[in-house]
């Protein structure tokens, strides 16, 4: 009967090493994991066996969480919620156990053990497109690196799953890590890959945003990497999307905004879902008088607004104001904000929904105006780029500005291409006089605000923590103050601290 | 020489003995009853007869000349020489070295008691006893000596007839207990100490309940007939504002907007979705020798609604026990099956929060309503009930049917072979099997008020079954020296093996659709070695010692074995010659040590490394399709036995003719490798956290128990029981802090945490500032770390939600032919998280959204404005909830031979008598110390008669 105490899993769901890499059919399974970990929390959507565990699963999601830390933070976005360490983002007042700078670096530090073992194991498999299956996961490894370098700076670089404590590594250490990762794997990567899986253009866009932030990474000025990647990019079979809505409504995986879109989280609202991602940017920024079903979902959760410093960088191009002086319309087609009932000023955040301008930039509906898979309205289908052209574009433009080589009449041009698609017409069109380093963040902002990238770009301007740049409620105060430089990076989790002797948590906290 | 007659029937029951030896003392002659309990001896006077049987008192009498002598004999009283489970064996309680605690079915609480673990609820010092709520049938959770683990099962091993039971119910059932009909129990042994439980190694780290079931006889056959009905009332509502309040608070504060919104109606919600519940109770036993064979048979019919509306449990349940005893009496064998079938509504509690919520003002029906009739909100942009406005209670009541049936067949045999030649050697066999398995499902109204525009009902279903198997085999060694060294020695081998399977099926739409599917199995085997020594010398010395080896499946291969030993002596010092003649009847000097293990709750195969596939609603597209996706499962290769080591002093006592007894019991366990989620490096592993054995833990006590009889006349007896425990528990070692407890409001906020140096599951909050006049100040929390913001790191541990001392005192009086009994308890120092209140009593939240919400009346406590996360973790909402309890209250009255051999015994009772405590929610024993959404427990009126004959 001893025999009997070696039990092996009798779940049908349940599998081992042996079944997931049997053959390059099975290994895919495990492959869609690792993309999968940056748009789902778990194995049951859309919650229930969770892949992190200790934090509400659908608020610990990985889109969500780039939400929480990279826009919450910023002039961009607020949110009236005060679930335990919340507040503390836009306040900019978060401590080493705030669950979401805690949930992020677990939910990353768990996508490289992922990458690392599919890499071990799928190295035995020996049909060809193996290769393509191990690129595509060291991509997606140096793209968790990349997070991280640029959220937490210093944490430990490790290659393979093991139970010893790893080391802490530095930024540069990382930075040449991901460098010299997606260099090497540009020729492994496909040409082209089907919607949802990257190619090697997704390698040099990686590398484009890498190298566009290496200064204030690393200290080392890469501007010239940067054009000459955004380039290759700009050169590649991506194309800018003729409408500025479709790529951020429902079907925006097949209404053309996918030739845009260079790497992706993907949401379904029946096969794929998830209190993260679409479904929480959609639902969260619904409430006051607004209409659920306009943005195809069946509720408001009354939480996320922007303040006023966004809906100013729309200055230039605003058609209409309120009897309050307050702008309400646009010519620029990308300022989608609901201002029916919503105050422009801010006086508080919590709880007070209509204290701010709402965004309607996610949709869950088609572009043809139908509705989306879940038909109850819950789940949202949008998906999420987490690269697209239009960024390279910028990439391009800042790069060359700041010195990187690269031609400034292209830079001009690539901006007027994305406002021209933004007016509809020339009216917005810049000359090369205007296009200066202030106009660029500021068109970043307009372009890009709510995709996860204001706080990395507010650094690399030095205007994060300094107080060369205040909005409404930055460091608690209402009319905003500058805060300490370290919280440039985010804490390491206490709790990690606890168990590896080897890491030193970030200077300040 | 005269000749006498008479009957020797049984003094509690009337029943006739058959078999009683009567002798003339000191002669050889004599005689036995017949089948009627009837003799005829020849006597002269003065001749002293014995009457004796075994399991009876003897009674000596002396012969003075009466033509018919009838004797009632009592059964065998004295305590000392009864005989005491103890697991792969008995023991006299003389002989007994460690802290062990029996109730006999005498002292039961009595009443229409579902759950067995209520049947010693207040009676054993140190285990308490809290039901879930007040739902029929309602699981139990019993803790013994306190908290024993952080996430494994803390509550104890339940062993029926010497199967050890899966205390994992399937779904769709309330309590893994109800399967056994109380009426079908004789007693229930508590093992409290290591050096008791360490036979039952890995399973007994939280303490042993061992029940055993009524056995047939071999006697002349015996009916008993228990029939009871009740009656149960709610008698304490949540306080929210009602209707008159809610308008008065709507018009001093809100805006015209908010004025507009507010109905004229007056509704009580609770009033509307808790109701009076009857419930019946019947049973039926027999048992006698039939065909040579003593047998026992019952059956029970239970029906027992809930006082929340739609709420129901009915439960048939049957038990046959079979003793033949072959080659005589060699071969004993002890066949058991037991078998329960329930049928299940569950009403639905959701109701229990929205009763809360809704608006009082607004009326149950409206006619124009497109849900069914029922008043909802409704939101003027689309027409929908607001995805934030709560569900119309009663709709949730109507609209919402949840059923399921659950069938459940425990069946063991024992064999016992005592040895032709060598009948010092008995071996023993016990094989059984558990089998349970469920079926439910819940469907959910198209026309319930939903905010969904495509609503179309729900149907979830599923099927679960769990099957435990068991095989022990064991040799027993009985033998005495000299007359003075007693020995026994048990050595053996058992192996259990538990299995489940679920699954089940979701469908948006109200036919059976089978949309998504979920499935679950697991399997896992627990093998082990035991073995036992007790030693007496001249029943003074008492010496106990045993080894039990246990290797679970759950653990690595190569770690999997873990050795649980115990040793522990008693001194019998009234035994000694120094105190013979005293008015001591017992005094026993205990000392115990002994360690047990427990991975009982831990999830299998973690050791493994194992890929757990993506359901259909987590699946992930590539191209135009969707992939299951395999995700690698966080591994311990490293998990242990979670070790527990008991100290244990005690002393048992009786004086008096045993009218005062009781014991006295010091302990301290320590337990090691505690098994919890701890956090790992993402860097090493997959996830954030895995189980792995990283605390430490003690729990430090004394207890202490009296049993008095002041008066024992022949018409009157009045008994008192008294016990009281003082339990301290804290975490003397553990590397991360860990937050537990999740409370509503907001997201994924927790009140709970479990860190070193305090209690586990202590309550983690701000400390609220109040003004001169003791009102809090909203917002203003004391910036205990003086860093000038106010964040997590100014919470600080408040009070935890477990008593620190437990009392039970109850008491039975009977005066002739009238029995009384009460059973009370107190709890002291236990803490609970008012959720109701701090979720509930702010100001924003009557008003908000385009929709009316009712309030907590604390809002008149403390004029909150605002709901905020730190708000909601004020200590001001952390409450002593000591209390003290009449649990039950029992009248009774017997009538002897109102028939021929028949005795009526008649009770009325009534449960939940009363509650003093300064708590000012619903109830304060809330098990886990978080009070939301509280199922309320019901004051019930019960009548009943129980007839034996």
């Amino acid at each position: 009967c001893h025999d009997d105490l070696d039990q092996f899993p009798t779940d049908p769901d349940s599998f081992t090493e042996q079944d997931v890499f049997a053959n390059i059919d099975e290994a895919k399974g495990a492959l869609a994991k690792l993309y999968a970990s940056l748009a789902l929390t778990g194995q049951q959507g859309p919650a229930g066996q969770g892949d992190i565990s200790g934090i509400d699963e659908g608020a610990s999601q990985y889109t969500r969480l780039l939400f929480y830390l990279n826009e919450l933070t910023t002039d961009h976005s607020v949110v009236g919620w005060g679930d335990a360490g919340v507040p503390d983002l836009h306040n900019l007042t978060w401590s080493s156990s705030n669950d979401f700078t805690e949930a992020m670096y677990y939910r990353l530090g768990q996508e490289v053990s992922f990458c690392n073992s599919f890499i071990s194991n799928a190295t035995n498999l020996t049909d060809p497109e193996a290769q393509t299956f191990i690129a595509e996961a060291r991509f997606l490894r140096a793209y968790a690196y990349y997070n991280l370098i640029d959220l937490y700076a210093n944490v430990p670089l490790t290659t393979i799953v093991s139970t010893e404590l790893p080391l802490q590594s530095d930024s540069s250490e990382l930075f040449s890590f991901v460098e010299s990762e997606l260099l090497e794997i540009q020729d492994l990567l496909a040409d082209s890959n089907e919607y949802g899986r990257v190619d090697k253009v997704a390698a040099w866009a990686l590398l484009s945003r890498l190298y566009l932030n290496s200064e204030s990474f690393t200290g080392v000025d890469k501007y010239a990497e940067c054009v000459t990647f955004s380039n290759n990019v700009i050169g590649s079979s991506y194309a800018i999307h003729s409408n500025y809505d479709d790529l951020f409504l429902a079907d925006n995986n097949s209404n053309g905004a996918q030739n845009e879109f260079i790497f992706t989280a993907n949401f379904d609202g029946v096969q794929s879902t998830t209190y993260g991602g679409t479904t929480f940017l959609i639902h969260a920024s619904i409430g006051g008088t607004m209409d659920p079903f306009a943005s195809g979902v069946n509720g408001g959760w009354q939480g996320l607004r922007t303040t006023k410093a966004l809906v100013n960088k729309f200055d230039s191009s605003v058609t209409a104001r309120n009897g309050n002086g307050n702008p309400i319309s646009w010519s620029d087609n990308r300022a989608m904000f609901y201002t029916d009932g919503q105050a422009f000023e801010i006086t508080t955040i919590a709880n007070t929904f209509t204290d701010g301008y709402a965004v309607t930039k996610f949709k869950n509906i088609n572009s043809d105006g139908s509705g989306a898979n879940d038909s109850s309205g819950e789940f949202a289908d949008t998906d999420i780029p987490l690269i697209r052209l239009a960024e390279i574009y910028l990439n391009y433009a800042e790069a060359a500005v700041r010195g990187g080589g690269g031609d400034l009449n292209t830079a001009v041009s690539l901006v007027n291409q994305l406002r021209a698609r933004a007016y509809g017409n020339n009216s917005g069109n810049i000359s090369i006089s205007d296009l200066s380093l202030d106009f660029i963040l500021n068109e970043r902002s307009r372009e890009l605000y709510w995709e996860g990238f204001r706080r990395t770009d507010l650094i690399r301007f030095n205007q994060f923590t300094t107080g060369s740049y205040l909005w409404p409620f930055k460091g608690g105060a209402s009319q905003g103050k500058s805060v300490e430089a370290y919280r440039d990076l985010f804490p390491l989790p206490t709790n990690v601290i606890l168990i590896n002797p080897n890491l030193e948590q970030n200077p300040g906290y | 020489q005269q000749t006498v007659t008479g009957k020797v029937s049984e003094e509690a029951s009337n029943l006739p003995i058959p078999g009683v030896n009567i002798i003339v003392k000191g002669t050889t002659t004599g005689t036995a009853t017949d089948f009627d309990g009837n003799y005829t001896l020849s006597v002269r006077n003065g001749d002293i007869l014995e009457f004796s049987y075994l399991g009876y008192m003897s009674k000596d009498i002396t012969y003075t000349g009466q033509g018919i002598l009838n004797i009632k004999l009592m059964e065998n009283a004295s305590e000392l020489d009864e005989v005491v489970v103890i697991g792969y064996g008995t023991v006299k309680k003389e002989d007994l070295t460690g802290a062990v605690d029996m109730v006999n079915a005498d002292d039961f609480n009595e009443g229409p008691v579902l759950s067995p673990q209520q049947l010693i609820s207040g009676k054993v010092a140190g285990v308490s006893v809290t039901s879930g709520g007040g739902a029929p049938g309602e699981g139990q959770n019993i803790i013994i000596r306190g908290q024993g683990s952080l996430s494994l099962e803390r509550t104890p091993l339940y062993v029926i007839d010497g199967f050890p039971i899966d205390k994992g119910s399937v779904g769709g059932s309330r309590n893994p207990l109800n399967f056994i009909n109380p009426n079908d129990i004789e007693s229930m042994v508590v093992l409290k100490d290591a050096s008791a439980t360490a036979i039952y190694g890995s399973r007994a780290a939280n303490g042993v309940i061992l029940i055993t079931t009524k056995k047939g006889k071999d006697t002349g056959f015996k009916f008993s007939l228990n029939s009871s009905t009740t009656i149960s009332t709610p008698f304490n509502q949540v306080d929210v504002m009602s209707a008159d309040q809610f308008s008065a608070l709507i018009n001093e504060t809100g805006s015209a907007e908010n004025i507009a919104l507010l109905g004229n109606a007056n509704t009580n919600w609770q009033d509307q979705i808790y109701t009076n519940a009857y419930g019946s109770d019947h049973s039926f036993s027999a048992l006698g020798n039939a065909f040579g064979v003593p047998v026992r048979a019952s059956i029970g019919y239970t029906d027992q609604d809930g006082i929340l509306k739609n709420d129901n449990l009915s439960r048939t349940t049957g038990s046959l026990n079979i003793k033949p005893s072959l080659l005589d009496d060699h071969l004993k064998l002890d066949l058991n099956a037991r078998g329960m079938y329930t049928e299940n509504t569950f009403a639905n509690r959701d109701a229990i929060g929205s009763a809360i919520d809704f608006d009082p003002t607004k009326p149950i029906y409206d006619a124009n309503s497109k849900y069914g009739g029922y008043y909802s909100w409704i939101d003027p942009n689309t027409g929908n009930r607001p995805s934030l406005a709560p569900t119309n209670p009663v709709a949730l009541i109507d609209l919402v049917d949840d059923t399921s049936e659950v069938r459940r067949l425990v069946a063991n045999a024992k064999v016992d072979y005592n040895l032709h030649f060598f009948e010092d050697l008995t071996a023993t066999v016990n094989i059984g099997i558990d089998k349970q398995n469920s079926h439910g499902r819940k469907l959910t109204s198209d026309l319930i008020p939903t905010a969904d525009e495509t609503w179309n009902g729900s149907k979830t279903s599923f099927t679960q079954e769990a099957t435990n198997k068991l095989f022990d085999a064991y040799l027993t060694y009985q033998k005495e020296f000299e007359e003075v060294h007693n020995f026994t020695a048990v050595a053996g081998y058992s192996y259990q093996s538990f299995e489940f399977n679920n699954t089940s099926f979701d469908s948006e739409k109200e036919e059976d659709g089978l949309e998504f599917e979920f499935l679950d199995s697991s399997k896992s085997v627990l093998l082990s070695y035991f073995g036992r020594v007790n030693y007496s010398y001249n029943e003074k010395y008492l010496l106990t010692a045993s080894l039990r080896a246990d290797a679970s499946s759950k653990l690595n291969p190569d770690d999997r074995w873990g050795y649980f030993p115990s040793v522990a002596a008693a001194w019998n010092i009234h035994k000694e010659s120094f105190l013979e003649n005293s008015a001591l009847n017992e005094l026993k000097l205990r000392v115990g040590y002994g360690e047990v293990g427990n991975v009982n709750g831990l999830n299998d195969y973690q050791f493994l490394t194992r890929y757990d596939g993506s359901q259909a609603t987590a699946g992930y597209q590539f191209g135009n399709g969707y992939y299951q996706t395999y995700r690698p499962s966080p591994i311990n290769e490293n998990l242990r036995w979670e070790v527990g080591q008991t100290l244990n002093i005690g002393i048992d006592y009786a004086f008096l003719d045993r009218r005062i007894s009781g014991s006295v019991n010091v302990y301290s366990k320590k337990t090691k490798d505690l098994i919890s989620n701890s956090f790992i490096d993402p860097f090493t592993n997959f996830g954030n956290q895995i189980e792995a054995n990283i605390g430490d833990m003690e729990n430090k006590g004394i207890e202490f128990n009296l049993n008095l009889i002041p008066v024992r006349t022949e018409d009157f007896e009045w008994s008192l029981n008294y016990n009281i425990a003082l339990n301290d528990n804290e975490i003397t070692n553990l590397p991360d802090q860990q937050f537990v407890g999740g409370i509503s409001g907001g997201t994924g906020n927790t009140v709970q945490t479990h860190i070193k140096g305090e209690a586990p599951f202590s309550f983690l909050v701000f400390e609220q500032v109040y003004d001169s006049n003791g009102r809090p100040i909203e917002g203003a929390y004391v910036d205990r770390n003086n860093d000038n913001v106010i964040n997590e790191e100014d919470k600080y541990i408040n009070h935890d939600p477990y008593a620190d001392v437990i009392m039970g005192l109850s008491t039975n009086l009977s005066y002739k032919k009238w029995d009384l009994a009460v059973v009370t308890r107190a709890n002291i120092g236990n803490y609970i998280y008012d959720n109701v209140a701090s979720r509930a009593g702010t100001l924003n939240r009557a008003a908000e959204n385009g929709i009316l919400t009712n309030l907590h009346t604390d809002y008149y406590e403390t004029g909150f404005q605002k709901f905020t996360d730190n708000g909601l973790l004020s200590d001001h909402y952390v409450k002593d909830a000591s209390f003290f309890k009449i649990d039950n209250i029992t009248l009774g009255y017997t009538l002897d031979q109102a028939f021929k051999n028949t005795t009526f015994r008649f009770y009325g009772s009534v449960q939940n008598v009363l509650i003093a405590t300064d708590y000012d929610g619903l109830d304060p024993e809330v098990y886990g110390g978080i009070d939301n959404n509280f199922y309320p427990r019901p004051r019930t009126y019960v009548l009943g008669v129980n007839i034996d004959f």
